[in-house]
């Protein structure tokens, strides 16, 4: 990487599905520091979850680099170490099990490291409380409320203390209101934890809230 | 959190499916276990039964021609009606035909032993029926009435008969008898007791099995005690034949036939332990083959089980890969969970399979058989239900495992 305090590099990077037909990411070039908070705005298709997915390596690009965190996630190797380390992802659905109570569903990532069973425990309650769910922890999910299901999803996220979030649309599928508090949290977290956030968003008022707004729009940032 | 306990949790997230899967597997487990402890145990009585130098056919008074070959088998069938007798000389001059390992005298009858002051039953060709229905007629003593076999044979020969002596030693002078297993347990005998048969009391010194009804309900003595007590010195009812080594049993058999053309026919029918064997080996290879089929069955419910339970779960799985969750993981969690599957299974198919059949030896439904539990058996049971768990894991965690991460999380 040419920037030490650059967390993320992106060069050019493609994607297409369908044999090419649909190019989701049609040349990405993208610098982001270390703490950052960016938005990441663009009309429905424009590529910003395919963007996201290339940055938590689920997928890999076709052309073009990428460096995240110091790994190149062009090579082809396994990066579920690199995603359990370094990103925490946020979905505008909770995707939370529900048959695991609150406090597990948050411990869940702990399991591919070797955290302790007893401080899985701790630290998934700990976080919770900082969420304001320290009430909720042996809760099912389906108990509870949109906006309590987003923190236990940003729980989550937070547990293993990544380096970078990626939030899809983290307020999507809630009210005005309960998304307000959803991002104020986030906010709180990027502020107080050094975290470097990428959070997509179709509200031009959240997109304001970030250091730096980028859109997207076919593939290509704009 | 334990990774043990998100598994149980799994399990009884679908608590309809997961109950109808593990009943299906428990069913084919106790099929299993079930067959298993029913053939052990036939195995096990016909193990005692393997006398490996049973005779190979039996020769008896007839003509080739008409109404021969009805003769009983060595330990086998009733004694022809109208017995006639062979005179012993015929032993030695078939123990002289070459192809003839060995030639044995055997003098039949039956006894109602019930009744100790009734005499043996005629051998002579004068009696009537001598089969036990008959007499149970003949006697008139009520339906309680019941026939034993009393065979005369030499000591040193019971083997050529399929007896086989399970306790005790063989009777080695003129007043000892063995006991049939049958014949003691109805007759509530053992070792030492004495009974009588034609007024004489013998000492019961041993118990022993044929593997054939009849025969176990019986007693056995020396040849030359049996024709004295019935009067029939020097005669016997049939000689078994046992060919020696490389030499064919039936034409032997013919050679005899044609030799004695109108004297003696032979029966060439298996003899006990040759139907046992056949009858063994048909059950073990049934049962195999309903164990694979049940084994075959048994993955195919824990495949089709988890492939739902991973479709079903496909967003949550693309969430698990998105926390870094590794392939390897995803892939233990899924052949965990049917695995734990199986083995619940197993629990509740150990308990339907052993209840199933202590019910059936219970009721008598078929007689004789006594569940030869064994621990092996259990284990048996629960590494079949491992193997089924795993067999049948695999294609759907591999599928799991391999599912794209965004895929998975873009799936409706
Ligand atoms: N797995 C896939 N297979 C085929 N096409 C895909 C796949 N993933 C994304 N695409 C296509 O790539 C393009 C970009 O999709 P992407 O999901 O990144 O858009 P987006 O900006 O996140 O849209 P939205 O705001 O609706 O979430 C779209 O045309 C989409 O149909
Ligand atoms: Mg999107």
């Amino acid at each position: 990487m040419n920037n030490e305090s650059n967390i993320i590099e992106i060069k050019n990077l493609k994607k297409g599905y369908d044999h090419g037909q649909t190019m989701a990411l049609n040349g990405i070039n993208l610098e982001i520091k270390k703490g950052e908070f960016v938005s990441l705005m663009g009309p429905s298709g424009s590529g910003k979850s395919t963007l996201l997915n290339m940055i938590g390596a689920l997928d890999r690009a076709d052309e073009g680099s990428i460096h995240v965190a110091g790994y190149n996630l062009m090579e082809k190797e396994d990066f579920s170490q690199f995603r359990s380390k370094e990103i925490g992802f946020i979905f505008q659905f909770h995707n939370l099990i529900p048959n695991l109570t609150v406090s597990e569903n948050v411990q869940i990532p702990m399991l591919e490291t070797d955290v302790a069973d007893e401080e899985m425990v701790k630290r998934a309650n700990k976080i919770l409380e900082s969420l304001n769910m320290g009430h909720r922890i042996d809760h099912l999910p389906t108990k509870l409320s949109g906006g309590e299901r987003q923190r236990v999803a940003i729980g989550r996220a937070l547990v293993n203390h990544p380096s970078i979030i990626l939030a899809d649309e983290p307020t999507g599928s809630l009210d005005s209101k309960t998304g307000d508090i959803i991002l104020k949290i986030l906010r709180e977290i990027h502020q107080k934890e050094n975290v470097t956030l990428i959070l997509v968003t179709h509200e031009p008022y959240v997109a304001e809230m970030a250091d730096r707004k980028i859109n997207l729009m076919d593939g290509k940032i704009s | 959190m334990k990774f043990r306990s998100l598994l149980l949790k799994n399990i009884t997230r679908n608590k309809t499916r997961s109950s109808l899967a593990i009943l299906g597997i428990a069913i084919g487990v106790a099929t299993i276990l079930g067959l298993g402890l029913v053939t052990n145990d036939l195995a096990e009585s016909t193990q005692n039964a393997l006398t490996a130098d049973a005779a190979d056919f039996s020769v008896v008074y007839g003509t080739t021609g008409g109404g021969g070959g009805q003769g009983g088998a060595p330990g086998g069938g009733s004694s022809p009606g109208g017995q006639q007798l062979i005179n012993e000389t015929k032993v030695t001059e078939i123990q002289q035909i070459s192809g003839v390992s060995k030639a044995v005298g055997v003098l039949r009858t039956n006894v109602d032993l019930n009744d100790t002051s009734n005499s043996t039953s005629s051998t002579t060709s004068s009696s009537t029926t001598s089969d036990s229905d008959g007499n149970m007629g003949q006697g008139g003593q009520g339906a309680l009435q019941m026939m034993y076999s009393v065979i005369g044979i030499d000591s040193s020969d019971l083997s050529l008969d399929d007896i086989v002596i399970t306790n005790g030693t063989a009777f080695s002078s003129e007043n000892e008898v063995i006991i049939g297993e049958m014949a003691a347990g109805s007759l509530n005998k053992t070792i030492g007791d004495t009974i009588t048969i034609s007024n004489q009391t013998f000492t019961i010194v041993g118990i022993y099995e044929t593997g054939n009804f009849q025969d176990d309900s019986g007693v056995v003595m020396s040849l030359d005690k049996l024709q004295n007590l019935t009067g029939n010195t020097g005669m016997v009812s049939l000689i078994l034949v046992k060919a020696s080594n490389g030499t064919d049993a039936t034409s032997l058999a013919e050679t005899i036939e044609d030799t004695y053309s109108n004297e003696l026919t032979t029966s060439t029918s298996l003899s006990g332990m040759d139907r046992m064997n056949n009858g063994l080996e048909v059950i073990e290879s049934a049962s195999w083959a309903v164990t694979l089929l049940t084994l075959l069955i048994g993955s195919i419910v824990v495949v089709v089980t988890m492939v739902k339970s991973v479709v079903e779960r496909t967003r949550e799985i693309g969430v698990l890969k998105a926390v870094g969750w590794t392939s390897k993981r995803i892939l233990t969690m899924i052949i965990g969970e049917s695995v734990v599957l199986s083995l619940l299974a197993a629990i509740v198919g150990i308990v339907i399979g052993v209840g199933v059949v202590e019910i059936i030896s219970m009721a008598q439904i078929i007689p004789g058989i006594q569940p030869a539990f064994s621990p092996i058996l259990f284990l048996e049971a629960f590494l079949v239900a491992i193997l089924l768990g795993i067999i049948g894991g695999i294609y759907p965690a591999y599928r799991a495992s391999k599912l794209s991460p965004t895929e998975a999380l873009r799936y409706e």
